[in-house]
């Protein structure tokens, strides 16, 4: 169900003014999304669906009680207004209670297009057409799905805070594998404008990369120089990103924590040429105007030429720390550098150029070391050249040390998410001793 | 929207009387209009439809040492209708449940099925299930959502506060609930009402010492379970807690593993993760068959390998049920309809690969007459997708207990716990870390140890097996939360296992790695 900016705010005022609690918080969010995937060249599953989850919290007493229900009616609202405010009531006092925000400022953020018929099944087709019909051309078969979505988010609080969003997407990714079903390609691409999505072009990336004629190479674990692809470094910069989590820090449980108490803010943790920032108004990339809580997102660096900058921070934990609040970033953009991937690959005697990260998870949070394998597309590169597609293989690696000796970076640009994972920009990286620990025979 | 008007407060005003919000809706009302939905999509030319009606309500509370943080509660109700036209798919699904909703979903469903006819290359074919009228209901003593706010509350402060009485710094603890209530028609007749209830506590206990910059924690081991509140009050989980703060303050201290070749013996809290990754997955026919390529992978295994694989060694069999007690995945119907006998079948035998896991439309593809009721949707608005029923390791049948793992071994480790883990996209290479390493030296448990990770290859690492616990050291463990498909979605799942002993393991230490 897609609301309208003035459908949400009625259902909230209406909420709000028959709260019985001291305070009260809403949250709407729904909209339509539609979904194809295909097969060896053929549809298999598809949906389309409406949706919308209503939460009520309500504040009593310094307790919170909530309650989430899928409609709208006035007495399924009722009763989940009442049971909420009940919840509250049982519950123990919290000894970091923050009161709902009041109003704020928020930073403009564009991430809505005004086209659903474009996000739609039909359109889907279409474009999952090409991919198939690129994969025939190339004698390779193809797998993938495609996704579109529009979508709303209203959040008001009985201190006066009303913020409503909008946002629609698309994403396609596919995967090509070669008919002998012995090597793989992928591409992928998200936008949140569906005209810009360019079918044709990611079908070709992962036809291309699939097509490789020489047989894969068996390497030896061990330190290699590898160029990350844009999509395999904004997936290690999401790890770095999820960590940084002010609490933990200053608790002395995270990467980020320093030894003898405090956090890491204002150290040179990393390479300078390592920016990672979040801006609502960036096209490349854009966060939300409104984060957890409400809270607005600022255009704001987390990483600024190796130095951390910023760390989450949730209003409880702002409030006793006497600092502002900085909420989660699921949207952000990893600076570039000015070489080009053509140029790393030139510049690299031997190592391996990595198209994705496969089920990466960290082994050991101390260092940030994360365990993962290499996926659709990896290859050798031997004096310059790529030389053959190079066997998939494991790497434990710590990120703190990746990302403290960065080689180059070339121009950033926008990665793959899927639709409601958020959205990143990231660089391709070429950086030397990346660890690889074993190999896996997985295509 | 009137009917589900109708519906919708008659549920809230229970839940109001009973001091929680009970699912209460209407089987009779709701499968004939089903039954109308479906009759819709036949006259429209569908050759087959299902539907899939219904709640799932779940309450999520969590606290962090002193403070609870969250007390969420919710009741997402819903349906997704599924046609089958001109051997095409079409689906959708939504909320509202009152008659004009669910036609306008077949009239949507039949739409979408003919929007992808121009890419429908190989035209989806299926069997025919049996058509069933049945109710299964879970049993249990106490619903866990009939308990009030204040007692869960309350268990989740305490065991913060037993982990931090005991050696913890810090402790995070969570219980989840659900509740799913699902009516499944189909227009070969089929209609069937269930209910089940799961409910998964867990807690994470962190020691640190701040001068050194180093900090540990260790996890709950308590498993999720289907089952009512009786199961959190045998579960020990205060013991529990009390146990984890001791174990994360020591293992601040612990010696360092040396990485190297081990005999290994893996505890059922460990080796279910285990199972799940390279045995649950890899034997998914929809992964075997390409459907899953694009994101959650394919597998090792393939159509010609049946009966032929030596998977394993011979103390290897793995079952696949519907019915253990417990199982995250028991239930009297999958989704696609086909009842729980359907999925009770062995995966592997004495070490030998038997059988695909398979949902609707799939066995006539690797020449099979019929799948073998492994669908399932984590929502009623999602398209069923093939997904595990519990998939355990059958216990030795000779008496051995875990001790007698132990014994001959000269120098190896015992791992407790899930800890990270990670596979590749076939299902072969893995590396999993766990909760708890201690030393086995000359038969006899050693020492804790700090950290580790054991890695391998799938048939490599099962062939190695040598030592099996019998039915006395049987536990059973599971996930709520195992994602596959895209969108992705999440089912619960349970594995079951003896403790397990395996021979030259390469085992890691993650300090050593960085």
């Amino acid at each position: 169900m897609f609301l309208s900016r003035d459908d949400a705010k009625d259902i909230c005022d209406k909420l709000l003014a028959r709260t019985r609690a001291d305070a009260c918080v809403i949250e709407i969010d729904g909209g339509e999304d539609h979904s194809l995937r295909f097969s060896r060249g053929s549809a298999t599953t598809n949906t389309s669906a409406t949706s919308l989850s209503l939460k009520i919290s309500s504040h009593i007493n310094g307790r919170i009680g909530s309650v989430t229900t899928t409609h709208l009616d006035d007495k399924t609202l009722e009763a989940a207004q009442r049971r909420s405010e009940e919840i509250a009531r049982l519950l123990p006092a919290d000894p970091e209670y923050v009161s709902p925000l009041g109003p704020q400022h928020y930073e403009n953020s564009i991430r809505y297009h005004d086209a659903p018929k474009l996000l739609q099944l039909d359109a889907l087709v279409s474009h999952a057409q090409q991919a198939i019909e690129q994969g025939q051309l190339m004698n390779v078969e193809t797998y993938g799905c495609i996704n579109g979505a529009r979508r709303f988010d209203a959040l008001a609080t009985s201190n006066g805070l009303f913020s409503f969003e909008r946002r629609s997407e698309i994403d396609l990714s596919v995967t090509a594998r070669t008919q002998k079903d012995n090597w793989s390609g992928w591409a992928g691409a998200h936008e949140f404008f569906a005209p810009r999505l360019n079918s044709a072009q990611i079908a070709l990336a992962a036809c291309k990369k699939a097509a490789a004629s020489a047989a894969p190479k068996d390497l030896e674990p061990g330190s290699y120089t590898v160029i990350l692809e844009p999509d395999a470094t904004a997936e290690l910069a999401f790890w770095l990103m999820s960590a940084m989590d002010a609490r933990a820090a200053d608790e002395g449980r995270s990467f980020y924590a320093r030894p003898g108490g405090g956090s890491r803010i204002g150290e040179q943790l990393f390479d300078e040429k390592l920016t990672i920032r979040v801006s609502p108004g960036d096209p490349l990339a854009p966060e939300s105007s409104a984060g957890y809580e409400g809270v607005p997102h600022r255009s704001r660096d987390f990483i600024k030429n190796g130095v951390l900058r910023a760390l989450y921070r949730s209003r409880a934990w702002a409030h006793k720390t006497n600092a502002e609040p900085v909420p989660f970033a699921r949207n952000f953009i990893v600076e570039g550098g000015p070489t080009s991937l053509e140029e790393m690959i030139r510049a690299t005697k031997r190592g391996v150029l990595i198209t994705r990260l496969w089920y990466t998870n960290l082994l050991e949070p101390r260092a940030l070391l994360l365990t993962g394998l290499t996926r659709d597309g990896n290859f050798l590169i031997e004096n310059g050249r790529l030389t053959a597609p190079a066997s998939n293989m494991r790497f434990n690696q710590s990120l703190g040390k990746l990302f403290a000796g960065i080689e180059a970076l070339s121009p950033t640009q926008r990665t793959w998410r899927a639709v409601g994972a958020g959205a990143s920009a990231a660089p391709a990286l070429l950086v030397k001793d990346f660890v690889f620990s074993s190999q896996s025979s997985g295509i | 929207m009137t009917k589900s008007a109708a519906l919708h407060p008659a549920m809230m005003q229970n839940a109001l009387e009973q001091n929680a919000m009970r699912m209460n809706l209407n089987h009779t009302q709701l499968l004939d209009q089903a039954q109308i939905a479906l009759d819709h999509a036949k006259r429209a030319g569908a050759s087959y439809a299902d539907i899939r009606l219904g709640e799932t309500h779940r309450q999520y509370i969590k606290a962090k040492d002193d403070r609870l943080e969250n007390f969420d509660e919710s009741a997402l109700v819903g349906f997704g209708v599924r046609v089958l036209l001109e051997g095409c798919w079409g689906f959708y699904g939504a909320h509202q449940l009152d008659r004009a909703n669910l036609e306008t979903g077949v009239e949507r469903a039949l739409h979408n099925a003919r929007a992808t006819k121009i890419i429908q290359n190989q035209p989806i074919m299926l069997e025919n299930l049996p058509a069933r009228e049945a109710t299964w209901i879970m049993p249990m003593a106490q619903d866990p959502f009939g308990i009030s706010a204040e007692e869960k509350s309350a268990l989740l402060l305490s065991i913060c506060a037993a982990a931090r009485d005991e050696g913890a710094d810090f402790c995070s603890a969570s219980l989840s609930l659900a509740r799913e209530e699902r009516l499944f028609a189909n227009s070969l007749g089929a209609r069937i009402a269930q209910t089940r209830t799961r409910i998964f506590p867990s807690f994470k206990a962190i020691a640190i010492d701040p001068e050194r910059g180093q900090f540990s924690s260790r996890e709950s081991l308590t498993p999720a379970r289907s089952a009512g509140w009786e199961y959190i009050l045998q579960a020990g989980l205060l013991e529990e807690a009390r146990s984890a703060g001791k174990e994360a303050r020591a293992k601040l201290n612990a010696k360092h593993l040396t990485p190297g070749i081990y005999d290994i013996v893996i505890d059922p809290t460990n080796l279910w993760l285990t199972i799940h990754e390279t045995i649950g997955h890899s034997t998914e026919l929809d992964r075997v068959l390409g459907w899953e390529a694009n994101f959650a992978g394919t597998s090792f295994i393939k159509p010609q390998m049946l009966n032929n694989l030596q998977i394993g060694s011979e103390l290897m069999t793995i079952i696949a049920d519907r019915s253990q007690a417990g199982g995250l995945s028991t239930i009297g119907y999958d989704d696609d309809g086909a009842p729980a006998e359907a999925a009770d079948f062995k995966i592997v035998e004495k070490g030998i690969f038997r059988n695909f896991q398979m949902a609707l439309g799939q066995a006539h593809l690797i020449g099979l007459p019929q799948s073998n009721g492994c669908a399932y949707a984590d929502s009623p608005t999602a398209f069923p997708i093939q997904r595990m029923p519990n998939i355990s390791l059958a216990p030795n049948p000779n008496k051995c207990t875990l001790e007698d793992l132990f014994k001959d071994i000269e120098n190896g480790i015992y791992i407790i716990g899930a800890g990270s883990w990670s596979i590749d996209q076939q299902r072969d290479n893995f590396q999993f870390g766990g909760q708890l390493f201690y030393e086995i030296k000359n038969g006899q448990l050693g020492d804790l140890l700090r950290d580790g990770a054991y890695q391998g290859r799938t048939t490599q690492f099962w062939r190695s097996l040598d030592g099996l616990g019998d039915s006395s050291t049987y536990h059973l463990d599971g996930t709520f939360t195992c994602g596959k498909a895209e969108p992705v979605q999440v089912a619960p799942v349970s594995h079951g296992s003896p403790p397990a002993r395996f021979r030259n393991i390469s085992v890691l230490n993650p300090c050593n790695e960085r």
